[in-house]
């Protein structure tokens, strides 16, 4: 089984409004795949429908080799874990008691609650109340919950959003230490950076359409335009078309030391974005 | 479909803990008990009257603190984390019911103690009690999967406040026997009749009309109540 997730045709609507239009995709066992769009693209609607909290409209969602399940279904849920923006927590509890409910419901061992804890950096907090945390470390705990049980696949809706710095550093740390051991992630941002850091391939969703599906690296090589730039000592820089007459002028720069760094133009997926769709991810 | 008990205790034990520390809770465990020290002060014999403060148990205790609990999960978004384990439909509802079916028993019983409530059969008391606390925790339980805050079941659950816990005491304001037979059909009027009967030397038999109607009230209650947690329980 290669493909984790495979979605054909998947259409959503509500109402009059088609949240999500014939959508098809596959996710590869152990890859970070990134769906990226800008607010009410239908990222959320689509991790709803893949982990049964939505039913579609019309397609065909198959899940660990086998389509979805309109009920619940136990041992599906132990494969996989969710992560979102607001997930919720017993705020008058500790920090231990939080996840030690959890590794009842998914029967996994207690020692394994501080192991996740140290991978989110929280150990030391494991008896504090959780309203007595910030926010950021709120989320690491949801993290540490996500993580408990080791799934085999992990979805997270806008996992960073509103995080400082130090706290989406601790996330990714954490999201690569788990896609390291083997867990597949489907990963819904509006942070380009996040999928630059984090993704092996990307699907740029806007107005519920798929509109390009590859690779960071294609993508920018693909929307690439064809110059360099150098930067000079005198702090000039100089853009050079890749041809002969920018490898002469190249040559020139270079000869008489002037050079300080030689750039390729690749864009970033921000910018691919905006090429493409015509709107900011933000 | 497999039940796990271990996953109910889970879910239980974590409700416990989180009771211990909030107030809105322990306030409705207190009101029905003080209730029943006024009652035992008063020292009145009538049967309606000495079975206020169970009501008031199985009302306050019972269904409000069902709903706070559940409306809770559902305000900070914890009940989705529930929703999205492993855990089934029926461990859900039944882990997060059985704190409030023990305290309410224990409530109960801290009642009668106190009321001076005089139990003639326990037997029958026992089967009237779990019937209605079916009826109340399901009823709690909806009144919470309605609500969006643990504040809205105050304002959601103040009609049903009134006609489940209140009803008889309006009686005398009532002249229209349509109404007034529509509240005779309410859980704490039949378990009231039945109790009347059974001090009046009446057994099983004499009070399967009324053991009828509140378990007509329990299964209603539970079916209504599921088909609401499966049209509510994602909404925020």
């Amino acid at each position: 089984m290669n493909n984790i997730i495979e979605v054909k045709n998947l259409s959503k609507s509500f109402g009059n409004k088609m949240a999500l239009k014939n959508v098809s995709f596959k996710v590869q066992k152990g890859e970070t795949f990134g769906f990226l769009g800008p607010s009410g693209s239908g990222k959320t609607t689509t991790i709803k429908m893949l982990t049964s909290q939505l039913i579609q409209t019309t397609g065909e969602i198959k899940v660990f080799d086998q389509l979805l399940k309109k009920q619940k279904d136990p041992l599906f849920m132990k494969r996989i874990g969710i992560l979102t923006d607001n997930s919720g927590l017993y705020e008058r509890l500790t920090v231990y008691e939080n996840l030690l409910l959890y590794s009842q419901l998914y029967d996994v061992n207690q020692k394994q609650i501080n192991g996740v804890l140290e991978v989110v950096n929280l150990q030391n907090d494991s008896k504090t109340q959780v309203k007595k945390l910030s926010k950021g470390m709120k989320q690491r705990i949801t993290l540490a919950r996500a993580m408990l049980h080791k799934p085999d696949l992990l979805f997270l809706d806008e996992p960073t959003s509103s995080l400082d710095p130090v706290n989406t550093k601790h996330i990714h740390d954490g999201l690569r230490q788990l896609n390291k051991q083997g867990t597949t992630i489907f990963l819904t941002t509006h942070d380009m950076m996040e999928a630059e850091h984090l993704c092996d391939r990307v699907a740029f969703l806007h107005q519920g359409e798929i509109k390009q599906l590859d690779t960071p690296q294609n993508l920018r090589i693909q929307y690439m335009d064809s110059s360099v730039t150098l930067l000079l000592k005198d702090n000039q820089s100089i853009v050079v078309d890749k041809d002969e007459k920018g490898a002469e002028t190249i040559y020139q720069y270079m000869k008489s030391g002037e050079v300080i760094s030689i750039h390729s133009n690749e864009p970033t997926l921000g910018e691919i974005f905006v090429q493409i769709t015509g709107r900011e991810l933000a | 479909m497999t039940f796990s008990l271990k996953r109910v205790y889970a879910i239980f034990t974590k409700d416990y803990k989180d009771l211990l520390k909030n107030s809105y809770v322990l306030f409705g465990i207190a009101l029905p008990i003080l209730y029943a020290m006024m009652v035992n002060r008063i020292g009145d014999q009538d049967p309606y009257f000495n079975f206020l403060p169970i009501n008031l148990a199985l009302v306050v205790t019972g269904a409000f603190i069902q709903a706070a609990i559940v409306a809770e999960e559902k305000e900070k978004n914890t009940l989705r984390g529930l929703l999205l384990s492993p855990a089934s439909t029926l461990e859900i509802l039944i882990g997060k019911s059985v704190l409030s079916a023990v305290v309410t028993t224990l409530v109960i019983l801290i009642c009668i103690k106190l009321s001076g409530f005089v139990i003639v059969s326990l037997s029958l008391f026992a089967l009237m009690i779990f019937l209605n606390l079916i009826t109340y925790l399901a009823v709690g339980t909806m009144l919470g999967l309605l609500s969006r805050t643990v504040m809205e079941t105050s304002i959601i659950g103040m009609p049903f406040m009134i006609v489940f816990g209140m009803m008889s005491n309006f009686k005398p304001l009532f002249n229209n026997e349509i109404l007034l037979k529509g509240i005779d059909y309410l859980p704490s009027e039949q378990f009231t009749f039945a109790w009347i009967k059974i001090g009046e030397g009446g057994q099983f038999g004499d009070i399967i009309g009324e053991l009828i109607v509140l378990t007509i009230w329990a299964v209603a209650a539970v079916v209504i109540t599921i088909i609401t947690y499966g049209k509510r329980r994602f909404d925020k």
